[in-house]
């Protein structure tokens, strides 16, 4: 042991800040918010030195655990909410992949006026969230927004978008979408222009048709960038508090998990640090079964990452 | 977490947008900093007239003011983040249901041996009790309000109609108001409280902690409000996000003739075509389930000072200041708001004043709420429910059967569902 330290001390000194700056940064927070789902820490309970006020919170060991697991409406209906929360977060990255990728192909080919199309088209990436998010909410006013003026001048029905129902949820997905293509064009854009021209000429003289060489050099080749885009698009989208809160506030019909433990924490009726909490550590458990399946499924492809 | 904190660290930083300063004055009573940070929540409309009571204040009390105008429905949650960390402004306009809720946890100053404090036998008694906590001063009344009917009197009397007075005569009018023009029903939970009053219903039972939000009488209520739509003698935004902006456009367009709304709201209707004389906007009682028997929430909003605030002597000759009569007169002549203080309804400007003098019988009769801490916590749950009960997705019982055990899972843990 002496002599390994004698010959290794070096490195472990260069990797001690790495180390102390990682568990000061991420793995204490993570920690105390792991330690808070096992207590009923509310703002009522939770310590305070400026007002003088000591901790008086308990532990209540898995209690947290059961009332969400449980489904129970008064504790977000968790089952339900991760159903809506898998429907909205697939709906959304399908949604970015596919009109991202359509875009990024007619972008990749030489048309006048190019740079044009890619500034306008990057131009929802660059507008800041709350304010697409407030300009989406009033185009889906149900009796005045542009929308159902639109639809109702052509003699179609015009649902309540924001309201009651699942058409909120279609809403939210759209105003996302549109919020969430440009990040997945410019990345497959990248992508595609990676991809050597020399392989296409050799597909064309081999005669392939386009649909082959898309089918067969295109997506081959953006199989790397799409496998990264589509991992953060997914991580990004299952977490995506702003858009759902500023466009339809604590509406249960497009509750997903993350916005119900904003409303615990911050809106809803008491700030229950616990439950919110709770559905943290819930959240960053079901991302990290996903991450894994997902990272085995591309090794399987011979993907390294 | 991160990206939550993000996002109220930009509302807070947006909320602090208009901020007025004043220089001059002296340093303050000692010990103190003589700065008073005070957050106005009354909105475009209002808080030129308090930001320039404040100034006046600070002028004559020899302190200095900064006036932040914020969001009101940001404001409770921002204060409570900044005060948790010993941040956040001296004096915070708090609405009536907050108090008690920021008394229980600590964030604000007691009164009860202060000047303010024992000035307390010219103000309203139902506004005072909203002040206290435990038998302790917590605030200081600013303002006091309810809800009332607002009627086009042009339309009412085109179609030669009575400001109805029960929520069937709100029915039959629309045969000659025009069916769903006749009324806007908004669908915030505050708006189902004069429903539910007017039933003979409740939210909570505070003496004798039970839970009565799903009684009989609330669902026959919620089934009333629900009945308006269904016989298309109302229309609704079935929207919640933009229900309460498209009922005031709709009323002060004149696309509707009546709503139920606060004193607060006749500013944005003035400015509206159908009010550009302002002797067409006629106020009533709300309706009830039988004549003279319609109930609306007291409502209204108090002066707080911070516990830890570093200027505490100014900030509570600030409460005294802004709260006098003289204040309290200003306020009601310029904007039309209630006051809290009896001498100030004895200013023959302010009985002058049409708005005031509509609303002084409906705020004298208005239903009090359970000054309890959770008070102002038992809206949310009641928003979803009453929205999703107005656009059909759910019936009355089984919406507010659920409201009710989610009061006791979450707001009223002790309370028992009875």
């Amino acid at each position: 042991m002496r002599r390994f330290l004698d010959r290794h001390w070096y490195a472990y000194a260069m990797v001690l800040p790495v180390v102390v700056v990682i568990a000061a940064l991420v793995l204490y927070p993570l920690a105390q918010g792991v330690f808070f789902t096992f207590t009923d820490i509310n703002e009522g309970n939770i310590a305070n030195p400026v007002l003088d006020r000591a901790a008086t919170y308990t532990g209540v060991g898995l209690t947290n655990y059961l009332n969400v697991l449980s489904g129970d409406p008064s504790f977000g209906s968790f089952w339900s909410t991760l159903v809506r929360t898998l429907v909205w977060t697939f709906g959304c990255v399908l949604g970015h992949y596919a009109i991202g990728l359509g875009l990024a192909l007619l972008l990749n080919r030489p048309v006048r006026g190019r740079a044009a199309y890619r500034v306008l088209l990057i131009l929802p990436w660059a507008v800041p969230a709350f304010i697409s998010a407030f300009a989406w909410k009033y185009m889906f006013n149900a009796q005045y927004g542009i929308i159902n003026q639109a639809l109702r001048a052509v003699g179609l029905p015009d649902p309540v978008w924001l309201g009651q129902s699942d058409w909120a949820l279609v809403a939210v997905v759209v105003v996302n979408v549109w919020l969430g293509v440009p990040f997945m064009m410019v990345a497959l854009l990248g992508g595609l222009q990676a991809i050597p021209g020399d392989l296409y000429e050799a597909a064309e003289v081999d005669g392939a048709s386009p649909w082959q060489r898309f089918r067969h050099v295109t997506l081959p080749g953006l199989r790397s960038v799409s496998g990264t885009v589509v991992l953060l698009g997914t991580i990004w989208t299952f977490n995506m508090f702003a858009v759902i809160y500023l466009i339809t506030g604590p509406n249960p019909n497009t509750r997903i998990l993350v916005t119900y433990a904003f409303e615990r924490f911050f809106s809803g009726a008491s700030r229950d640090y616990a439950i919110a909490s709770t559905y943290g550590v819930l959240i960053l458990s079901v991302l990290l079964v996903f991450a894994g399946v997902y990272r085995r499924a591309l090794r399987r492809q011979g993907e390294v990452w | 977490m991160r990206r939550t904190t993000l996002v109220n660290a930009l509302a807070a930083g947006m909320a602090a947008a208009l901020a007025l300063t004043a220089c001059g004055g002296g340093g303050g009573p000692a010990g103190d900093s003589g700065e008073v940070v005070f957050w106005d929540t009354s909105g475009p409309n209002e808080s030129p007239v308090f930001g320039a009571i404040a100034q006046e204040c600070a002028a004559r009390g020899g302190y200095r003011v900064r006036t932040e105008v914020v969001a009101f429905d940001q404001a409770l949650n921002n204060y409570k983040t900044a005060a948790q960390g010993g941040q956040g402004p001296d004096v915070l306009r708090a609405e009536v249901a907050w108090v008690p809720q920021l008394a229980k946890l600590g964030y604000l100053v007691d009164l009860t041996g202060t000047e303010p404090g024992r000035d307390t036998g010219d103000f309203l008694a139902t506004p005072l009790g909203s002040t206290r906590y435990q038998d302790k001063s917590y605030g200081v009344p600013q303002v006091t309000d309810s809800l009332a009917l607002f009627y086009n009197r042009k339309l009412l009397a085109d179609a030669g109609v009575e400001p109805p007075r029960t929520w069937d005569e709100v029915k039959a009018a629309a045969v000659r108001l025009g069916g769903e023009k006749t009324f806007f029903l908004n669908n915030d939970a505050y708006y189902a409280l004069p429903f539910i009053y007017g039933a003979g219903g409740d939210l909570v039972d505070a003496s004798a902690k039970k839970i009565v939000v799903n009684s009989p009488e609330n669902v026959r209520a919620l089934r009333t409000a629900k009945g308006l739509l269904d016989a298309k003698a109302a229309t609704t935004a079935l929207d919640p996000a933009n229900s309460y902006h498209n009922m005031q456009a709709a009323f002060s367009a004149g696309e509707v003739a009546m709503v139920v709304n606060g004193p607060w709201s006749v500013a944005d209707y003035l400015k509206g075509p159908a009010f550009a004389d302002p002797a067409n906007l006629g106020i009533a009682p709300v309706p009830g389930e039988e004549a003279g028997k319609g109930s609306a929430p007291v409502g209204g909003h108090d002066y707080v000072v911070r516990q830890g605030t570093r200027a505490k002597e100014s900030s509570i000759r600030f409460v005294s200041c802004m709260s006098s009569t003289a204040s309290q007169v200003r306020v009601a002549k310029e904007l039309g708001l209630p006051p809290t203080r009896k001498s100030a309804y004895a200013d023959p400007g302010v009985q002058a004043n049409a708005i005031v003098s509509a609303f002084q019988p409906v705020v004298t009769a208005a239903h009090a709420r359970p000054w309890i801490p959770e008070g102002g916590q038992l809206f949310d749950p009641l928003k979803i429910a009453y929205a999703d009960v107005l656009a059909g997705a759910k019936d009355a019982e089984a919406a507010l059967d659920e409201v009710a055990k989610a009061y006791q899972d979450q707001v009223v843990t002790d309370y028992r569902i009875g």
